[in-house]
């Protein structure tokens, strides 16, 4: 649909404009799934609390410590690669503000791609791991750090699934409101993704590999 | 069903892209991490002092996100969701604290052979 099938009709403020008596329905969908991330947030909560209870020597039940299965190089790369596809979602969204279809599928692409690179990234890990013994029924730590990593992981594959499907729907729909208010939703909840990376990264990889 | 019709890409939520601010919270963001990877490789500080110097540095990082990226303020569109944010943070930090001090303080009492361990842990 083109940009001008949207243009004011009728009324004469916008739905958003500032003060406005009626709902504005963009704003109420992004407000409410951002509600449901903080929600989110919580699960994370549990499961770092989780980790701090079974971060410990005892609890490796005379198996790997953290130290033995963390690596904050390799980690650290993971860490560019999802800021990076955050970043071209980012872009993309300055290409939404442009009103370019190509430019958001494009940004939209690229920020699947790394996610996807994220991903195989992890997978690797968990496998080398597991080839090594160090599964997760291990010990209560491995089951705790496994759990925790591959929490935000399935959260990564949700988001690489949702991207594809706005792919599809930004080439066949255009920027509908429908199309736009999910876009918004969809940013909230991939940058999220690396905020959450933030607190893995510094709290499991690093603090683990100081020991 | 409203009468208003108004083009989407005039809402704030998207006119609030801003390609400098996402390359300041990317580059932020990266350069954050990248001295606290230094910070750990280094082995320099004590513990408590690393613990500190990381968590510093990740609470930069999320507020580099929050403002750069997320494009986080009191503005009308946004105050709501900064708000929000401000109080869940807390919550957060007090369920994994309060959890994880309880069980470190709880483990010494109930664990017979916890001393044999202790030295190697936190």
């Amino acid at each position: 649909m083109s940009r001008t099938a949207h243009r004011l009709i009728g009324p004469e403020e916008p739905l958003w404009a500032p003060h406005h008596p009626e709902a504005d329905p963009v704003s109420l969908h992004t407000l409410g799934f951002w509600l449901y991330m903080m929600s989110d947030a919580l699960i994370f909560a549990a499961l770092f609390a989780a980790y701090a209870v079974l971060d410990h020597p005892y609890n490796a039940a005379g198996g790997p410590q953290i130290s033995d299965v963390v690596h904050p190089v390799a980690a650290f790369i993971q860490t560019v690669i999802i800021f990076t596809s955050v970043f071209a979602y980012s872009l993309a969204m300055v290409g939404l503000k442009a009103g370019n279809r190509a430019f958001v599928i494009g940004g939209l692409v690229a920020a699947v791609l790394l996610g996807a690179a994220f991903l195989g990234l992890e997978l690797r890990d968990f496998a080398v791991l597991i080839a090594e013994g160090a599964t997760p029924d291990r010990s209560g730590l491995l089951s705790v750090f496994f759990v925790l990593v591959a929490t935000h992981g399935i959260h990564m594959v949700f988001g690489i699934l949702w991207m594809l499907v706005m792919i599809v729907q930004v080439a066949m729909k255009g920027f509908t409101t429908a199309v736009v208010t999910r876009l918004l939703n969809l940013r909230i909840f991939w940058m999220f993704q690396a905020s959450i990376w933030v607190c893995v990264f510094v709290f499991v990889y690093l603090n683990g590999a100081y020991r | 069903m409203s009468l208003h019709r108004a083009d989407p890409l005039d809402h704030p939520d998207v006119r609030n892209a801003s390609g400098i601010a996402f390359v300041a919270g990317y580059a932020a963001s990266v350069g954050l991490m990248a001295i606290a990877l230094m910070v750990t490789l280094r082995h320099e500080m004590s513990y408590v002092r690393f613990v500190i110097a990381v968590a510093i540095l990740g609470g930069l990082a999320l507020l580099a996100q929050a403002v750069l990226m997320f494009r986080l303020d009191l503005s009308g569109g946004q105050r709501w969701k900064t708000i929000s944010l401000l109080l869940v943070v807390p919550l957060f930090v007090l369920s994994i604290g309060l959890t994880g001090w309880m069980f470190h303080t709880l483990y010494p009492r109930t664990m017979l052979d916890f001393m044999q361990v202790q030295g190697s842990g936190m």
